[in-house]
């Protein structure tokens, strides 16, 4: 394994020297907690790394209506704000659930995102959540929902000078996102369920980790929560509806049929979870049939 | 830029060497170029906590860093906190409950420890600085110990 270093300091030198590069020349270095490790098994063998450390992406801020994070910035940045557990407890949630405080200070969001892992713990629940995507490249700067960014395992829409700039969340939403997994520590979960409560749009939103191509909403299964309080029978109905429609990967920390049977419990849980930090005050009334 | 000479700030001290590939992990250049072996090789796959170390005060794994992307951070390795008080009331703490066994993981969970002993805020709860070791894995002695010596180095600290 041999490859140059480069680390541009400015957004446009970086979008520049990834415009000049040949397909396949130069890979884009986040944190590198996963792309070393594929560089290590030969995977992948660039002549060049652009490195993302000295861009001026290491921030987070909360605006009046959101939570803007920079791509670049260090997980362990996050969970340390006092309010992102109150505020996006599901985010919270995890972003505590990604390897370990070691492998959280080094990795960041914008790299989850750029390697679609379809076992990827953030994923899910940024697409609950209605993530936007702010990409930076030759042409200027355009912002997508996460789901448009998103394509397969290691493929994402980007062009080939893009980069991830920033990911933009609601301030606030009811959430939560549980996993089951071998190890509870450093370890891949076999699945993760994420599901936020938003104001707007299908109120409950569900997602699913651990499938093939890559993580996604289960609309069948949200379909089925038709008001703010469902009953107890509904939960069950959406529960089973996302583990009958989703289509899991089959692999050596699971069988696809067991992830069938955890997704089940653990939709049941996420959604019990979530009616329980929606606060009183903002629940909306009940939608109409 | 490849196998250039590169210099990094260890232990609070400039360390030069020469002809550093810019595929040279720290975990590599801290244990063959520095000499420091302190710092384990485990896993070498983010999974174990054996290589941590501190960068910018910050636990890391050196196993996923290239050396080259923290030219401009301070490093500490174990060697570095062992010459420091609150290194070396861990070291202390480890060392009387009988949290050592073969040794190799100690030298991660002490630096992790000591991150969060000596970060000068309000002193961690016991229950927050087991969180804070959750990434390192010990096969030795089962974590009892280990968690003797965290409270005990928790109240030496205090």
């Amino acid at each position: 394994m041999s490859f140059q270093l480069v680390q541009p300091s400015t957004p446009e030198e970086a979008v520049g020297l990834l415009s000049r590069s040949a397909a396949g020349e130069m890979a884009v270095l986040g944190g590198g907690t996963d792309l070393l490790f594929d560089l290590d098994r030969s995977r992948i063998a660039p002549k060049k790394l652009l490195s993302l450390r000295k861009l001026p992406w290491r921030y987070f801020r909360w605006e009046a209506n959101s939570l803007v994070i920079g791509s670049t910035l260090p997980l362990s940045a996050l969970e340390l704000d006092p309010h992102l557990r109150s505020r996006l407890p599901g985010l919270w949630e995890a972003i505590r659930d990604v390897g370990s405080p070691a492998l959280r200070s080094r990795a960041t969001i914008g790299g989850n995102l750029g390697r679609c892992s379809p076992v990827s713990d953030l994923i899910p629940i940024l697409l609950v959540l209605d993530a936007r995507v702010r990409i930076v490249g030759p042409t200027g700067v355009r912002e997508h929902p996460v789901d448009m960014v998103l394509q397969e395992s290691r493929r994402t829409s980007l062009g080939p000078a893009e980069l991830i700039e920033s990911v933009i969340l609601p301030a606030s939403a009811p959430s939560t996102y549980v996993w089951q997994r071998v190890q509870p520590v450093n370890d891949i979960s076999q699945v993760g369920v994420a599901v936020a409560f938003l104001p707007e749009g299908p109120h409950w939103r569900i997602a699913l980790g651990g499938l093939q191509p890559r993580a996604r909403r289960l609309s069948e299964a949200e379909a089925v929560l038709r008001s703010a309080r469902p009953t107890h029978f509904e939960i069950e109905l959406a529960a089973q509806e996302a583990a009958r429609r989703a289509e899991f990967v089959s692999d050596k920390r699971a069988t696809e049929s067991y992830r069938r049977r955890l997704v089940t419990v653990l939709v049941r849980r996420a959604i019990q979870t979530t009616l329980e930090r929606a606060p009183l005050a903002s629940r909306p009334r009940k939608a109409p049939r | 830029m490849s196998d250039a000479p590169l210099t990094l700030t260890i232990n609070g001290k400039p360390r030069t060497f020469a002809r550093v590939p810019d595929a040279e992990r720290l975990l590599d250049t801290l244990r063959w170029r520095a000499g420091l072996k302190g710092t384990k090789e485990g896993c070498r796959t983010g999974g174990c906590g054996a290589c941590t170390v501190l960068v910018n005060g910050e636990p890391t794994l050196s196993c996923l860093v290239l050396s080259r992307e923290v030219a401009e951070e301070k490093i500490r390795s174990i060697e570095g906190l062992a010459t420091e008080k609150v290194g070396r009331l861990v070291i202390k703490a480890f060392a009387e409950a009988g949290a050592v066994q073969c040794g190799y993981c100690t030298p991660g969970f002490v630096v992790a420890l000591t991150a969060q002993l000596g970060r000068g805020t309000s002193l961690p709860s016991v229950d927050a600085l087991l969180d804070g070791l959750e990434g390192n894995l010990c096969r030795c002695t089962g974590y009892r110990a280990i968690q003797k010596a965290v409270e005990a180095a928790r109240e030496a600290v205090r």
